[in-house]
């Protein structure tokens, strides 16, 4: 069966969780290794709870969902509130503080990364709040190297935001890298 | 090459790759990604993709297509292929070929969107009137979509019959590497009954209406022929560690998978379990379990429904083995630890252990 990793991205409808999903399960299949995406598909609109979930393995994945995450993003303190206690013993929890205040006692590292800020201060559009989570939780993860999260990125987004999103990635990655010093 | 893709997308790929020119369909969720992806690359392909404005409608076009000797295909999920079942009862007994994919979703009525496998006895007993059958391919992985996609319609050719690819909500929506392998073709069909203008050759008639009974009757001992040649040859399933399993879990499509880790995790607690997968729910895979049953104490069928398929095993077993059942409906998927405590309790182990 080998070595699986479960992820979960959530937030609400707009942040971008889906294709943040997407992209980093198409950048665990230019790793060489297999992956699952899947999402709730329920009548949801921009504004209400949305997330994302990626299974990335060596081997085969059966089960495609995720229960008990081992890599846990919030990007809404709704989400947090929700799943957090989700989260697999000695997991990781990345939030983001421009919106999660309260984070629960849970067993696992947590980081705070004011995401969406550095996205709306640092880039200049909070649009791009996905990929510099996506860049954070690549560098504190390891989950997927960053030369194929970048191919995937660069192959899943409107031409013409090449600059905008690698900006965001980067920053996103020098985010977490700051705070694992 | 492996691309990350969605199952309903793949199913339009494999489609359009597997020459199919023509699609007729109306949205319904879960699988209205499959008619969104073909809007686009039919007509790219020199297509023709066309929403009509009811399921009824759109499985009228596809006889007509097919009968104008097109590769044709429609797809739904649950209620809107019970508005088709007419249409595919007389596809079938005009010998139109065609493929009908189902991403089935919880019912019944209007039910929900979520995934479920409750479409098993509409797929695999008819559904439609009248003494038909049509083969039934239920895959369980993207890629799976993908390859039966293009075996459906190669099979649709071979027995001018309707051929249903039946998925769920799970396999529809979620994304997996799939790569779309070229296929060692097929003779071409040559569809000489088609109607296409009857210009320098006889004139080609289809139809399924016959009011003199000895007619229809001939007309029945033709297709019931055909029928039981699709049952002798096409049969699919797979088997995972059947070889000494004690417990058999039978289970399709997503349930399978699910078995899957669930029979591993009973390995792992020194309990031999194993899994069939019947690949082909019509002709159902018989052969494929009686040849478990020399090592086997019990079956366990999981599905995503109240108890289906279950009855199409204890057929099989004819008695000989007790069959047990575990089901979730309504769109709620059973977890891996479900089916694991149904196989310990069935082997007579102790509750307790958890899946990781």
């Amino acid at each position: 069966m080998g070595e699986k990793k479960e992820l979960r991205l959530s937030g609400t409808g707009g942040q971008g969780l889906i294709l943040a999903g997407i992209i980093i399960a198409d950048a665990a299949i230019r790793d060489g290794k297999n992956s699952v995406q899947s999402q709730s598909y329920g009548p949801e609109a921009r504004g209400g709870a949305s997330r994302a979930e990626v299974i990335i393995g060596d081997g085969e994945i059966d089960y495609p969902k995720v229960s008990r995450p081992d890599v846990l993003l919030v990007m809404s303190q709704e989400a947090c509130d929700k799943f957090a206690f989700d989260l697999e013993r000695g997991g990781v929890l990345i939030a983001d503080s421009t919106y999660v205040q309260k984070l629960p006692a849970i067993d696992g590292l947590v980081y705070k990364l004011p995401i969406s800020s550095v996205a709306k201060e640092q880039v200049g559009h909070e649009m791009v709040a996905n990929v510099v989570a996506l860049g954070a939780m690549a560098r504190i993860t390891g989950v997927v190297s960053r030369e194929a999260l970048t191919e995937a990125l660069l192959s899943r987004i409107p031409s013409g935001t090449e600059e905008l999103n690698r900006r965001a990635l980067n920053l996103g990655w020098e985010l977490a890298e700051k705070i694992m010093q | 090459m492996k691309v990350l893709m969605k199952g309903n997308e793949a199913i339009g790929e494999a489609a359009i790759r597997a020459g199919c020119r023509c699609f007729f369909g109306y949205p319904i969720t879960p699988q209205t990604e499959l008619p969104e992806y073909l809007a686009k690359r039919l007509p790219e392909a020199g297509g023709v993709f066309l929403q009509a404005e009811s399921e009824i409608a759109a499985i009228n076009m596809v006889y007509g297509a097919a009968g104008a000797g097109a590769r044709v295909m429609t797809s739904s999920s649950s209620p809107g292929i019970s508005l088709k079942l007419e249409g595919i009862s007389y596809l079938a007994a005009s010998e139109l070929p065609c493929v009908i994919v189902n991403i089935m979703r919880g019912g019944p009525g209007l039910g929900g969107i979520q995934p479920s496998q409750s479409d098993y006895f509409q797929a695999t007993k008819g559904g439609g009137h009248g003494d038909y059958r049509m083969i039934v391919l239920a895959p369980a992985s993207v890629q799976e979509l993908a390859d039966l996609t293009a075996e459906a319609f190669e099979l649709a050719d071979k027995y001018r019959n309707p051929v249903m690819l039946l998925g769920d909500g799970i396999l529809g929506q979620m994304m997996e590497a799939v790569s779309f392998r070229p296929r060692t073709a097929l003779p071409a069909q040559d569809k000489t009954w088609a109607t296409t203008g009857c210009r320098g050759r006889a004139r080609n008639v289809i139809n399924s209406l016959y009011l003199d009974p000895e007619k229809l009757e001939r007309h029945n001992r033709h297709l019931q022929e055909k029928f039981r040649q699709m049952a002798e040859n096409e049969v699919r399933s797979e088997t995972y560690r059947t070889e000494d399993a004690e417990i058999v879990v039978v289970a399709f499509g997503t349930a399978a998978r699910i078995a899957r880790t669930a029979v591993d995790s009973a390995r792992m607690q020194g309990i031999r379990a194993g899994l069939v997968r019947p690949v082909t729910l019509w002709p159902f895979p018989d052969q494929a379990i009686k040849s478990v049953l020399a090592s086997c104490r019990a079956l366990l069928t999981v599905e995503m429904n109240a108890g289906q398929m279950v009855e199409d095993v204890r057929l099989a077993v004819a008695g000989a083995r007790p069959v047990h059942f575990y089901g979730r409906t309504g769109g709620m998927v059973p977890s891996a630890t479900e089916i694991l405590r149904e196989i310990q309790n069935i082997a007579g182990v102790a509750y307790g252990a958890s899946v990781s």
